[in-house]
């Protein structure tokens, strides 16, 4: 796809895209790109969460499949003010828009991986023990879901960042100054999608709970602390 | 952060004026060469104060989210404390980084140091708005007083950070000989700024009192905070 053609009108034509085409409708086209990054991800990472939930029961699938764009897109308006913050104090000039809109390029690829990678992860759930009664915590077909839910997302995470590169280095002119940024970004970008996903959780199942959409644990400890707890069961 | 090599006003767009304050917040993001500038001219007092101004509200906005973890009294409580901790700690540390400066051989006047001092504080204080949201999700999700203090220890020291940079930006324009002096000069305000946050304590817990009972050195009170967390039940109503 060419820049002449203006916007984003297919996934095709979105995810063939080079530096000089994302750097075009970044600059001419933010809304309609914004619009079409936002949907990327409702449907890529909305059919992935259908996916992954529907493992439980159909409503545990709905759930998923609306929880997990939620917390992209919430991940993404979070930090919006931070990241466009973090970019000119790095060296990289861009305004607010054109932060916040590169954020969405990179977060509505991996999205597109993600629903992309859904058929792969209905195969593997359609090969998984079903939940039982004596499915708890510890069963092995939970652990890997577990697993396979976060080595796709990661998968996808990273090929939507590597996209995201070469146009931050066309915009900075600077390997330096687009490294740092994309590295600023994906920190915070971490850190509040990590706590966000917690305070929605339950995406697979929650053994103690019938469906929720937000467990009665959500505004309860955070991802971080629990993580330093166990890390400080385990040294003591 | 910017050229050093080339004088302040070389470039047109160093002279463009700053008619107001938001502006002045998206010259100092993105063209911080121009609030340099401008605290030159004959508009600089009214730069200073309106950037002073402007942190003092971005202060209070984040003390409001910071507030949100206990609730109730805090809402106005730890807006004012961190309002008042930031301000008093810029005007303790103001005649130390003078001197510091005038040691160092530089040509900057008081009136160019203040500023370069409201614009660290309108940087650090305009990156807490950014980290606001952030700080928001985690106050209503955990309840751990210890967690709290030390995610916002760490905003506090990454906007911190930025606004040294900016400092030191505008130190390396005033043509002083050495920056030891100005590296001194950071480590006093880090200093004074965390045991500002001891002296005002608590800002996220509750407490019965405005102003602590006793005196605390920052470290022994960190300390406190952690063993408390690791030994017992966290709890938002501990100091």
């Amino acid at each position: 796809m060419t820049a002449a053609l203006g916007v984003p009108r297919t996934v095709e034509g979105f995810l063939r895209a080079g530096p000089q085409d994302f750097h075009e409708w970044v600059t001419r086209h933010q809304l309609r790109l914004m619009a079409f990054c936002v949907v990327s991800i409702v449907m890529g990472a909305g059919s992935y969460g259908l996916v992954i939930g529907s493992w439980r029961d159909s409503w545990q699938a709905c759930y998923t499949g609306i929880k997990l764009p939620l917390a992209i897109l919430l991940t993404t308006a979070g930090n919006g003010l931070l990241n466009g913050m973090l970019a000119p104090l790095l060296g990289l000039n861009v305004s607010f828009r054109q932060s916040l809109s590169a954020v969405l390029v990179s977060f509505g690829i991996a999205s597109i991986v993600l629903g992309a990678l859904s058929p792969v992860a209905w195969f593997i759930i359609w090969n998984t023990p079903p939940l039982t009664l004596r499915t708890s915590w510890v069963s092995p077909e939970y652990g890997f879901l577990q697993l396979m839910l976060t080595v796709f997302v990661a998968l996808a995470g990273t090929i939507g960042n590597v996209r995201l590169l070469p146009l931050l280095r066309q915009w900075a002119g600077n390997r330096a100054v687009a490294r740092n940024v994309l590295l600023a970004w994906l920190a915070g970008n971490l850190f509040l999608g990590s706590q966000i996903c917690w305070v929605l959780r339950p995406f697979i199942w929650d053994a103690r709970r019938p469906v929720e959409f937000i467990g009665p644990d959500g505004w309860h400890g955070s991802f971080f602390e629990t993580l330093f707890q166990a890390a400080w069961r385990l040294m003591t | 952060m910017t050229d050093a090599s080339r004088p302040l006003g070389e470039d047109p767009s160093d002279r463009v004026e700053i008619p107001h304050i938001f502006a002045a917040i998206d010259a100092i993001l993105r063209h911080p060469r121009r609030i340099m500038y401008q605290l030159n001219q004959s508009t600089g007092s009214r730069l200073i104060l309106s950037m002073t101004m402007a942190a003092v509200v971005c202060s209070l906005i984040y003390g409001v989210v910071a507030g949100t973890f206990s609730g109730g009294s805090q809402l106005w409580i730890a807006p004012v404390k961190i309002a008042l901790g930031l301000m008093i700690s810029a005007l303790i540390c103001l005649p130390s980084l003078y001197i510091f400066t005038c040691l160092s051989g530089s040509k900057a006047r008081l009136t160019e140091i203040c500023g370069l001092l409201a614009g660290l504080l309108l940087l650090m204080t305009i990156l807490l708005i950014g980290f606001a949201p952030v700080a928001w999700i985690f106050s209503q999700s955990t309840s751990s007083l210890a967690w709290m203090g030390t995610l916002h220890l760490g905003f506090w020291f990454i906007a911190t950070i930025f606004g040294l940079r900016f400092l030191e930006a505008g130190f390396s324009y005033s043509q002083a000989r050495s920056h030891a002096g100005f590296y001194t000069w950071v480590i006093i305000f880090l200093l004074v700024a965390v045991q500002m946050t001891t002296a005002l304590r608590p800002i996220l817990g509750k407490s019965d009192t405005f102003l602590p009972k006793d005196k605390k050195f920052f470290a022994v009170y960190w300390g406190d905070c952690l063993s408390k967390s690791i030994d017992g039940p966290p709890a938002r109503e501990h100091d």
